[in-house]
Order: structure tokens, then C-alpha cells, then sequence
């Protein structure tokens, strides 16, 4: 219900030509879409990633992850992930604490080591385990991290989509422009990004959405189609659960290095 | 009715219907000449080997896997000092990130955007190398020339040892058949705009993809500054050798119209514009200038003595469309058999000839004729002073018969002792040394990083996930150890070098731990470390596969010949059979293996091809000839400017290329067609009943004159091919031209000789 309103508000915006440019009116169909996607407070969940190269040949990385919502409008989530294959870094863990337009802190637990490792590196653009995802796109659809346009509307497989142009804040970033597709239940549908030669790099497809909570849509896979090396990713949520009361303690630094005690 | 009474009906029926002869004749040629625009942008080294040529397919392999291989490189030399200065650093880091924006690249890696780590306790930071370059004092840059110097991965690949040069490597991701003209434009852009901002610094644009690009670039620069030159020197030639403005305008049409339904043919064909193709209508003009001055000369000469203007050509036809045809036939089949070899390029260049030949031979009996009937043409042909020359020449060769064998015989004989010295090899990092920007880069790259090209070698395991294995790593270092031992390799770079550097980071930076761990569940938890902490296009995905199955290693190469790079490979091969189980891979495999291997290859598929092309016009020419002793008797002729030619060779060097077989190759069938006019004539002479003196009178007032025009034409062909900024067509070009003019002054000298010794008596 609370989306439809949404919806009316920006229809009416748009159809009554309210003094908005259209950078004014992207950035507020993108603050929308992501404040729709707030308010799970926490979150589990497990994760398969499916990494496809040209000839078809596939690897299977699987993890699973725990996140605390910040509430704070100038700094991000902070996340744990733990990592189950291959078995040889089974048992590793990853903290991470995300920041909007700086590089994120990140702690990480290797068991072979027994140490907990500070990594501060401009990894954001980096790649995520070797896949075509990178760090910066989990959180694609946060829109602290670009600048906006409202370009137009488009039909997409059979629903009416914004079509929303972006352009990254963060000067590591591996973009220049994205132009993202989001459907009128606000919902990130598809993203084209372009490389920092201005040329298509990749596309994303968010699908198999699901309602959370009777509130908040979650896409459960994300595909990732590289148009320059041809390789592909598949990430898929399982076991998603939101807001079943973790400890804000588990997300510090502390709490990782109990695990190499 | 017999050969010659059907050669002059012919002739009068192509006089009789000379307007529709002219027009079929254009309107055909322009419908094949419409090709032209099918010919293709050359591919770079890619378009020089065939598809399925092994050591290419190794390549394509390991690209499957990994990526392209072919990278963009910036030289960076300041002219004083090494690289360690602020606005050196400064430059590079700019040109590094301006090098984002080249076309079809994927990756960018230079001394400054290096991903350096820092330990301070457990607190891992990754960053640029170099960062902030404006701040840097004279302290940090010489704290920074040392940490430089230890790294691995930074010596060698992007900073020389003497940290004199620095490198930009840009990796391109280049769709298929996609030339390199765009990045390349990109980066001479850049260099323009870089060197104009740092006046004191040196960037230079090399890497495979200046070297592919080259192959473009150098064809394109051949064709349009060597062809006008040329054409002009054609011109004023054939007008000094005929004295008519309207016979000279003949046989420039004959020329174009020779060259242009050639090229035409070769884009239907869909032929690439190579460097060797540039060569090919500078041959076929050559073939063509020569039938033209055949036919008019003596037709010119008919009408001085009174003949009307058809009767001088229909005669003119009747002495010459035996001798055309052969020699547009033999040198067909001479060049032909440069499809023994296995570079695309250059048997499209002989094929090209070829068709060029057939055109050359048509048009000579079809329009030349109809056009010199139709146009206004006088005569104020002289050859007086000529033909009192090679009349003494005649008599001199007469009374001297014996001496001019023996002479050119011991010449001979001291020359052939010369050969053996001779030995086939290659050099592909000379292909391009007549370039003056490449040389000018190659000169600074060369004896600080060895050459611009990598070797790869992909390892495999045949495991996911197993070359996390020590076992594996330990076996790369081995590799790798043995491999920097050897004289090809200037360095290498492995993944057990990331993983040795990780171990040390993770352990304080303590150098003792710059090793192999043994725990193979460490190792993989380093390289998961790793992909994290590096940025957009700094990942590991060009030297290992997703499923850490294999790994490829980078190898430095020095420049090799053919045979240093085929016996290096085959020490890597023994290597690998005996030390490298139970790893497994396909041996080495990248641009300075393949080219070497395709020359060595190449070079016996040419040597069949010359067998073939000569047997097989020596067996024509004495079928023509219709006699076996003068079949013998041509053989003379025919080999010895060969054997002259490879002995003025051993002044220069005593390395023979496939450039060199080329060479014999197109001239065979040039050679032969003087000694084929001769031949004729002497024999008809003979059966004139002519004495022998009188027999050689006769063959050198009626071919020796051409002879001669036809070879200053051939001469001054090949002379213009050496200006070529090919390396191979100037080898092909000079060679030709030795062997053209050694044939000719045999020709005249021995050919004559042997006749009045072994000849028939009338």
C-alpha cells in the first residue's frame, strides 16, 4: 500500500509537470525505490554464486551472509560474510563495515591463519571472487553513491519502467554511467553499466523477486552478463530472513577475532 | 593452317572489330576491378598465419582461458635521469589513467597504479605504488626507486632494472577481426598530447598491438607513397625507350589495366592487403611493361621500315604471342609456387601476380592491338646506336666463345664455394626496421626489457582449485627458475610470485617468509584475500581460470632468430615431459614462438614450391622449345644468376629468409622469359638457315633490344619494391633486382656463347 502512494505521488509529480528537473526527479525515484527497500533491520540469508565462462563451463561458489541495516544517512550497512567453498577457505569471514563514498573498513579471519587481517584497499571497483560482480554493486541501488537523470519510461517485459540514469560519486569507481530500469512497484529491474571508456561493460538482470515482511521486495538473483569478456555470474539468495534481532556486537571488530582465540 | 596463319587471322579479326575489342575490353575490366573494395584491412600477425597453424592455435587456447594477449604498451624514457623524477611519475600516472579510456581496453598497469601493500601489525593496506606524485621529496622518490627495485612484479614488466624506462601495459579485449587502428590512433593521440606537455620526456607507443598495427600502417604508407613514384618512373621509361607519346600512352593503359581486375579479383577472392600484396601490382607491372614493349617496339620498328600501322602490329603479334604467352606462363608458375608455403599473405600475393600475368598476356594480344590500330601513331623509332652496340657485342662473343664459358665458369665455381656459408633462419624482430618510429621505440625497449612481446605458458592441474596446491607452486618457481637460466627469457612472472608475496605480507613483510606455504587451505585463503583487495582491473582472472584449475605464466622474451626460438622450444618441451609431472601443459606458446616457427615451417614448403616451379618450367620451356638439347641448354642460363645472386648475398649476410625463397621464387619466371625470346629466335634463325655468327646477329638485333628494356624495367621494379617500408619486401625487392640484372648480362654474354658451342649448325 505504502508503494502505491509512492507511485501516485511520482505519477501526479509527473503528470502535473511540478517544477522538478529531471535530475531532481531521478534522484527522488531512486531515494524512493531505495527507502522501499529499507527497514529489515537485520538480515540472513545463504548465498550460491554461479560464475559462467564463454564456453559454458561452470564454478560454484557458495557463502552466506549476515547484515545490519544502518540507519545513519551518511554511512552504510555492515555485513558479515562467511565463506563455506571451496573447503579450503572454509571458515573464513569477512567483515565488512560499508561507507558511501569511501573505501569501506573490512576485517577478515583467515582460519589457516588464525589471524583477524585489517584490509583497507579502493577495492570497491574490484571484483567479487573472481565473478563480473563487483563490491560497488551489492549496493547498486543506494542512491547516495550517484548522481541521477530521469531519462524517460519503457516497457519492459510488459511493465511500465523509469528509465533512470546515474553517474558514480566515488572517484575509484569502475563506471562512468549506468542506466537502470526500475519498474513502477520501484523495483531495480535492470542495469547496463558502462566502463570508464564509456563503453557497455555489463548488464545486470535483478530477478525472482520476492515481498518480505508484506513490505519489501527483494530480488533472490541477480544475473550479471559481462559484454566485453563474455563471462556471466549468477547470484542467488536463499534462506532470506529479515529482521530476527542479531546482535549489533557480532559486527565488530571484536567479536571477529573471539574466532581466531 | 598452321600456328602462325592462325595467330594472324586472329589478329585481323581483333583489328576488324578493334571498337568492340576496346569497349568489352574496359567494361570487363572495371566489373573486375570493382573488387578492389573487398580487399580487406590487414589482421595484423594474425592475418600471416593460417587459421589452423599449430602455434597459433595455441595462442587462441590460451585466450580462451585468459584473455587476448595483445597489449598496448607506452615507452616512457626521460631524456636525462631515470623515472624516479615528479613529473616523470607525474606523466606516468596521468598517461595510466588516461589509458582507461583506450579502446577495447581491460586493464592498465604501470609503475604508479602498481598494487603495492604496506604492513603495519595485522593492519594489510593496498594501494597505488605511487600516490599523491606533487607531495613526493627527493627522499621519497629515492625510498621509492629501492622499494621498486625488489618488487617482482614491477621490474622487468613495468620499470626497466636500470629504472631508466617505464612501461604502461594496456591488456585489449579485441572483438574478432577487429584491426588495432583505434587503440593505436588513441595512443599516438596521447603521446602527442603528453610529449607536447613534457618536452623532456620520451613516450613511444610499442607492444604486439603497434607490432600487428604495423602490418597495417606499413602497407598503407607503401601504397600510396611508393605506387605514384613508380607510376611516374613507368611513364617517362617507356616513353625514353619508344619515343611516342601515343605507343607510351598504350602501354600505360595496358599497365593499369593489367593491375587494377588483379587487385580487383583479389578482393573478390577475399584476399587481405598485406604488405607482401604491395608487391604485387609493382610485378605485375613490371610482366606487363615488358609484353607492351615487346609488342611495340618491334612494331614501331615494322613501320620505320615501311610496313602500314596494322600490318606492323599484326606482324608484330605473329613474332610475339608465342614468347608473351610463355612468359606470362612461367612467371604464373614460378610465383605460384609460393603456395608451398604457409603465409597466407604471401601466397595471396602470388596468386594476385598470377591473375595479373593472365591479364597482362590478354590485354597485349586484345586491346594493345586494337588500340594501336585505333590511336594516331608515328614512328620516329630509332635503336641505331643500340643495335650497333649489340652488334659488336655479337661479333665480340663470337670470336671469344670459348673464353666468355670459361670466365663465367670460374666465376661461377669460386662463387659456388661461397654458398655453403649460407644457412636459413629468420629474424621476425626485423620486420619492421625500416619503420622509424618503431625502430626508434624498439632501440630503447629492446636492450632494457629484451623485446616488447610475451610468451605464456598455461599450467594445468587438471583439478579445481588445485593450484592452491604447494606442490603446484613449488613446480612453477622450478619452471621459472630454470626458465630465467635460459638465453630467450628476459624474465617471468607466475602466480606463486603473487602467493610468495602475500606470505611475506601477511608475516610482517619479514623477507624470510617470501616462500611457498605449506598449507595448502593458507594458500587458498590468500588468493581469496587477494581478489578482494584489489581494484577494477587488477584481478588475477588473466592468469588464473575461475575455477583455479590452471594458471598461465608470463614470460619476457628476448628477440630470437628462427632457429635460437625452435631449439629454446624444444628445451622447454624436454623440460616439461621430464620435470613437470604431474602438471601438465602445452609447452610455451605467444607471439615470439609462432612467428619464428611459421618462418622455419614456411621455408620448407618453399623449397618444395621451387623444386616445383622449376621443374616444371624447364620442362615448358623445352617443350616449347620442342628439343631436349636446347631444354638443357636453357637450364644454364636459368640457374646461374641464382647462384651470382645468393653469391653477392654472402657479401651482406649469410643468413637466408623466407623473404630470399620468395625472391627466386617471383624471379624464375622472370628470368626464364628472356632466355625463352632468345631461344626462339635463335631457332628461328636456324631453320632460316642463318650461320651461327649470322644466327646470333639475327637473335640480337630481334630480342636483344627488348631483352634489355625488359629487364631495365624488371630492374627498376624491384629497385622501387626496396623502398618498401617492409623489411621482407626490401630483402624481396633488392634481391630481385640482382637477380634480374646478373640474368641479363648472362643472357647476352653466356646465353650466346653456349649457343655457338652446343647450338645446332644450320
Amino acid at each position: 500500500m505504502k508503494n502505491i502512494i509512492l507511485v501516485l505521488i511520482i505519477l501526479i509529480g509527473t503528470k502535473l509537470s511540478i517544477a522538478e528537473s529531471l535530475e531532481e526527479k531521478g534522484y527522488n525515484i531512486a531515494k524512493l525505490s531505495y527507502e522501499s527497500g529499507r527497514g529489515f533491520t537485520d538480515m540472513i540469508s545463504d548465498q550460491l554464486m554461479i560464475l559462467i565462462d564463454p564456453k559454458g563451463n561452470k564454478v560454484t561458489r557458495e557463502i552466506s551472509a549476515k547484515s545490519l541495516e544502518n540507519l545513519d544517512p551518511d554511512d552504510g550497512d555492515k555485513t558479515i560474510t562467511y565463506f563455506e567453498t571451496p573447503k579450503d577457505v572454509e571458515g573464513t569471514v569477512m567483515l565488512s563495515h560499508t561507507h558511501i563514498n569511501e573505501d569501506d573498513d573490512q576485517w577478515l579471519y583467515l582460519p589457516a591463519l588464525t589471524r583477524v587481517k585489517r584490509i583497507s584497499s579502493s577495492n570497491k571497483s574490484g571484483s567479487f571472487m573472481g565473478s563480473e560482480v563487483a563490491f560497488e554493486d551489492f549496493s547498486a541501488g543506494d542512491y547516495r553513491k550517484y548522481k541521477w537523470k530521469y531519462i524517460g519510461e519503457e516497457v519492459y517485459e510488459g511493465d511500465l519502467c523509469y528509465v533512470l540514469e546515474s553517474y558514480p560519486i566515488y572517484e575509484n569507481s569502475g563506471y562512468t554511467r549506468r542506466v537502470g530500469l526500475t519498474d513502477e512497484l520501484l523495483r531495480a529491474r535492470k542495469i547496463d553499466f558502462y566502463d570508464r571508456k564509456g563503453e557497455l561493460l555489463k548488464t545486470v538482470f535483478f530477478e525472482n523477486y520476492n515481498l518480505y515482511e508484506d513490505k519489501i521486495w527483494m530480488a533472490d538473483s541477480m544475473k550479471v552478463e559481462n559484454h566485453q569478456n563474455k563471462n556471466a555470474t549468477i547470484f542467488q539468495w536463499q534462506n532470506r530472513k529479515l529482521n530476527i534481532g542479531l546482535d549489533k556486537k557480532d559486527f565488530e571488530k571484536s567479536s571477529l577475532m573471539r574466532l581466531a582465540d | 593452317m598452321n600456328f602462325e596463319n592462325r595467330i594472324e587471322n586472329f589478329a585481323i579479326t581483333i583489328l576488324n572489330h578493334r571498337i568492340k575489342v576496346i569497349f568489352s575490353a574496359i567494361i570487363l575490366i572495371i566489373l573486375i576491378s570493382s573488387g578492389i573494395r573487398f580487399l580487406e584491412t590487414p589482421s595484423g600477425y594474425r592475418g600471416f598465419v593460417q587459421d589452423d597453424f599449430k602455434y597459433y592455435q595455441d595462442i587462441l587456447e590460451l585466450e580462451e582461458k585468459y584473455g587476448n594477449i595483445d597489449v598496448l604498451t607506452y615507452v616512457i624514457k626521460p631524456n636525462k635521469g631515470d623515472i624516479f623524477q615528479k613529473d616523470v611519475l607525474k606523466l606516468i600516472d596521468e598517461l595510466t589513467e588516461a589509458s582507461w579510456q583506450t579502446p577495447y581496453s581491460s586493464r592498465v598497469s604501470s609503475i604508479t597504479n602498481h598494487q603495492f601493500t604496506e604492513v603495519d601489525g595485522d593492519d594489510i593496506s593496498i594501494d597505488n605504488f605511487i600516490i599523491n606524485v606533487d607531495e613526493l621529496t627527493k627522499e621519497n622518490l629515492s625510498n621509492l626507486r629501492e622499494l621498486a627495485k625488489k618488487e617482482d612484479s614491477i621490474v622487468n614488466f613495468v620499470m626497466s632494472e636500470s629504472t631508466n624506462v617505464g612501461l604502461i601495459n594496456i591488456n585489449l579485449e579485441m572483438p574478432e577481426d577487429i584491426a588495432f587502428k583505434k587503440p593505436i590512433d588513441f595512443a599516438w593521440n596521447q603521446k602527442m598530447i603528453f610529449e607536447k606537455k613534457y618536452p623532456d620526456i620520451f613516450v613511444g607507443v610499442a607492444g604486439s598491438a603497434q607490432f600487428s598495427h604495423n602490418f597495417q600502417s606499413v602497407a598503407e604508407a607503401d601504397a600510396s607513397k611508393m605506387y605514384p613514384g613508380f607510376l611516374l618512373l613507368i611513364i617517362i621509361l617507356t616513353y625514353l625507350l619508344l619515343r611516342s607519346v601515343m605507343s607510351s600512352l598504350i602501354a600505360l593503359l595496358v599497365i593499369i589495366f593489367s593491375i587494377l581486375p588483379s587487385l580487383g579479383s583479389a578482393g573478390w577472392f577475399g584476399f587481405e592487403a598485406q604488405p607482401p600484396l604491395i608487391a604485387a601490382p609493382i610485378i605485375i607491372l613490371t610482366i606487363s611493361l615488358a609484353h607492351a614493349i615487346h609488342m611495340l617496339s618491334i612494331a614501331l620498328t615494322n613501320m620505320n621500315e615501311g610496313m602500314s600501322k596494322n600490318d606492323a602490329i599484326i606482324d608484330s603479334l605473329k613474332i610475339n604471342f608465342t614468347p608473351i604467352f610463355l612468359t606470362s606462363f612461367t612467371t604464373g608458375v614460378g610465383i605460384a609456387g609460393l603456395n608451398f608455403g604457409n603465409i597466407p599473405a604471401y601466397s595471396e600475393m602470388a596468386n594476385t601476380v598470377a591473375v595479373g600475368a593472365a591479364f597482362g598476356f590478354i590485354l597485349s594480344v586484345t586491346l594493345l592491338p586494337a588500340l594501336f590500330s585505333l590511336l594516331p601513331i608515328k614512328s620516329n623509332y630509332k635503336e641505331s646506336t643500340m643495335l650497333f652496340f649489340l652488334k659488336k657485342l655479337a661479333s665480340l662473343i663470337y670470336k671469344f666463345k670459348e673464353r666468355f664459358v670459361i670466365i663465367i665458369s670460374l666465376i661461377c665455381i669460386y662463387v659456388f664455394s661461397l654458398l655453403p656459408n649460407l644457412y636459413f633462419d629468420d629474424y621476425f624482430g626485423s620486420y619492421f626496421d625500416r619503420v622509424p618510429e618503431w625502430v626508434e621505440v624498439k632501440d630503447i625497449v629492446d636492450p632494457e626489457f629484451g623485446s616488447s612481446f610475451f610468451t605464456f605458458a598455461d599450467i594445468e592441474t587438471n583439478e579445481p582449485n588445485g593450484i592452491t596446491n604447494p606442490e603446484y607452486l613449488n613446480k612453477l618457481d622450478e619452471f621459472e627458475n630454470w626458465l630465467v637460466q635460459q638465453e630467450s627469457v628476459a624474465d617471468v612472472s607466475t602466480v606463486s610470485d603473487v602467493v610468495k608475496n602475500l606470505h611475506k605480507n601477511m608475516n610482517g613483510g619479514s623477507e624470510e617468509y617470501y616462500k611457498i606455504p605449506e598449507n595448502k587451505a593458507l594458500i587458498a585463503q590468500y588468493f581469496l584475500m587477494y581478489e578482494f583487495s584489489v581494484p577494477y582491473g587488477m584481478d588475477l582472472k588473466n592468469q588464473m581460470t575461475a575455477d583455479k584449475s590452471s594458471s598461465r605464466m608470463l614470460i619476457r622474451t628476448n628477440y630470437s632468430t628462427a632457429i635460437e626460438t625452435v631449439e629454446f622450444n624444444k628445451e622447454v618441451n624436454l623440460w616439461i615431459e621430464n620435470n613437470l609431472k604431474p602438471f601438465k601443459t602445452k609447452g610455451v606458446a605467444g607471439i615470439p614462438i609462432m612467428m619464428p616457427h611459421l618462418f622455419t615451417e614456411n621455408t620448407n614448403g618453399l623449397l618444395l614450391g621451387l623444386l616445383f616451379s622449376f621443374s616444371f618450367i624447364i620442362l615448358v620451356v623445352g617443350l616449347s622449345l620442342r628439343s631436349l638439347r636446347y631444354g638443357i641448354i636453357s637450364v644454364i642460363p636459368n640457374v646461374v644468376p641464382f647462384i651470382l645472386g645468393f653469391g653477392i648475398l654472402t657479401l651482406f649476410t649469410d643468413m637466408v629468409t623466407a623473404s630470399h625463397q620468395v625472391a627466386v621464387l617471383i624471379s624464375i619466371g622472370l628470368v626464364v622469359d628472356a632466355t625463352i625470346h632468345f631461344l626462339s629466335k635463335y631457332q628461328k634463325a636456324i631453320s632460316m638457315k642463318l650461320e651461327a655468327d649470322e644466327a646470333i646477329q639475327y637473335c640480337f638485333k630481334y630480342v636483344g633490344y627488348p631483352i634489355i628494356i625488359a629487364s631495365i624495367c624488371l630492374f627498376s621494379g624491384f629497385i622501387f619494391l626496396t623502398q618498401s617500408l617492409f623489411f621482407n619486401n626490401f630483402v624481396i625487392g633488392g634481391m630481385c633486382a640482382i637477380i634480374i640484372i646478373i640474368a641479363l648480362l648472362i643472357d647476352l654474354l653466356l646465353l650466346p656463347a653456349l649457343l655457338l658451342i652446343f647450338g645446332k649448325k644450320a
